[in-house]
């Protein structure tokens, strides 16, 4: 099951609003996790529609990140990127993208393109966020 | 034979709602002060060549066999903007674009042919159009921080590129960011890869505003040809002003002639990323380059930068923190309040905001501005 993750700044409202754009669409949502990361509120979850929800999200002005990406977060300090950049060259598994989500609070949260494989997945368990 | 077509006329509600247009567009040309255009042109000599469906097709170095184009206009036009980056004379290749966007995806993708094995550096703030260029050409790339001002955090970079010393890296290099105007140190970038002994690299800067801005101030950051980039690309419509948008991308002709092999997958010689290219944006280029010159941009560039200083001395006089980098037009203060974003069209990225004083922004409207920001809780 593909899942989406939206980060934005953390909001009460942040849920619900994620909820309304999903059912005016007839989107149902089959799992959902929601925390506050720092100053951020990381809404992840899986619907019946992913490409739609994808667009009704886009269209409301949403910020998703689709299934494409691992989401980590890592200390704000010089090198930290390339320390996780590390890990993935040493393992021989290329990314082919990196982008830095939000940065702030001395954190910040990164998208990793790469295969989602369980062995991904495990080099940056200790910072995995989504 | 007779033209196929007729004459007919718009309807008296069409020809309403293009007055209705025209108003508008008068107002809110004039009143926008977040993004970098320059409303103050005057091309009307040239609007007899709208009779013409002018084409510039393909290489504007190779001559066509379609003659309705203006490309002796569009390589004066490359030839002054070459001379002004300091291109190898006799070794530079380029075209004006449709925008920076273009620019950046020619760059890149002569990168890409170059070191098709290469990663692309570039900052967070660098522009989102350069996240879909690095998608449709399939570039594998790394963001790097930013520091505060809004450069590259050039740390993040060499530990980056010291992970990855084994793929050849290509810098994405913002002469001017979007939201404060940061350049990008490409000297300080260049000895990073040197220390790092890495014998191929490609250097690409996105020099949508400042690469007319850099060239005519006494103490320009190293952001041209003389610095050692690859290529570069600027916006036409600006700081020089055009009704449509337009640019120009420059190279090195050795590596476009390096590629030009590639050309066996497509069959044709056309460099280009456009095929069908729009021949009156050259004519305007031309045209305010022959009018203004060195020393009219020149002009042009000091007024916008005192503009800027005045904005920020009226802002910081009512307690808000504006600031500029050095040799930026861009001057950032804290994100106002709603009402103000859209009465001024100010851009805002999270808890910033900016206006750039481009050269229609007068002392007038900075005072209304400085005073709608300051008469508002954010």
């Amino acid at each position: 099951m593909k899942q989406i993750t939206v980060v934005t700044e953390s909001s009460p409202g942040l849920l619900a609003q994620v909820s309304e754009i999903l059912a005016e669409r007839g989107i149902n949502i089959e799992t959902l996790n929601a925390e506050t990361v720092q100053d951020y509120g990381v809404v992840i979850f899986t619907v019946d529609r992913y490409d739609e929800a994808l667009v009704a999200l886009r269209d409301a002005g949403v910020p998703a990140v689709s299934e494409d990406a691992i989401i980590i977060r890592i200390a704000d300090e010089p090198g930290a990127l390339a320390r996780i950049s590390r890990r993935f060259h040493d393992a021989e598994i290329r990314l082919r993208s990196v982008r830095i989500i939000r940065r702030d609070a001395g954190h910040g949260l990164v998208a990793l393109s790469t295969e989602r494989t369980e062995r991904a997945l495990e080099l940056v368990k200790d910072v995995l966020i989504s | 034979m007779e033209a196929m077509t007729e004459d007919k006329a718009l309807t008296a509600e069409d020809e309403g709602r293009l007055d209705d247009f025209y108003r508008a567009m008068e107002v809110e040309s004039s009143r926008s002060l977040g993004y970098p255009s320059n409303a103050v042109f005057d091309y009307s000599d040239l609007y007899r060549f709208l009779h013409f469906p002018l084409n510039n097709i393909g290489d504007p170095f190779v001559e066509s066999t379609f003659r309705v184009h203006s490309r002796s206009f569009e390589r004066d036009v490359l030839r002054f903007f070459a001379k002004m980056y300091h291109a190898p004379e006799d070794d530079y290749w380029g075209y004006v674009t449709s925008g920076g966007t273009e620019g950046n995806m020619y760059g890149l993708y002569l990168a890409r042919e170059l070191l098709p094995e290469g990663i692309v550096y570039y900052s967070e703030e660098t522009h989102y159009s350069v996240s879909k260029v690095l998608r449709v050409l399939a570039l594998r790339n790394i963001m790097i921080k930013t520091l505060a001002n809004g450069e590259i955090d050039y740390e993040d970079l060499r530990e980056t590129v010291r992970i990855h010393r084994d793929v050849p890296p290509i810098i994405l290099a913002n002469i001017g960011t979007t939201m404060k105007g940061a350049v990008d140190n490409v000297d300080t970038i260049q000895e990073i890869l040197r220390d790092f002994a890495l014998p191929n690299f490609y250097i690409h800067c996105d020099a949508a505003l400042s690469g007319m801005i850099l060239p005519f101030v006494k103490d320009p950051e190293p952001y041209d040809f003389a610095a050692g980039i690859d290529s570069i690309s600027v916006s036409g419509h600006k700081m020089i002003g055009s009704p449509m948008p337009c640019g120009v991308v420059l190279a090195k002709k050795k590596n476009v002639d390096r590629i030009a092999r590639s050309v066996e997958y497509v069959g044709t010689l056309d460099t280009t990323i456009s095929g069908s290219r729009n021949g009156l944006s050259p004519l305007f280029l031309w045209s305010a380059i022959r009018k203004l010159g060195p020393s009219g941009f020149r002009k042009m560039v000091v007024g916008c930068l005192k503009m800027a200083d005045y904005a920020i001395d009226r802002l910081r006089e009512k307690d808000i923190d504006a600031w500029r980098n050095n040799n930026s037009v861009t001057v950032v203060f804290p994100r106002p309040a709603t009402p103000v974003l859209e009465k001024w069209q100010i851009a805002v990225f999270r808890d910033i905001g900016h206006m750039i004083t481009m050269p229609h922004v007068t002392r007038d409207l900075v005072d209304e501005l400085v005073g709608d920001i300051a008469g508002t809780e954010p």
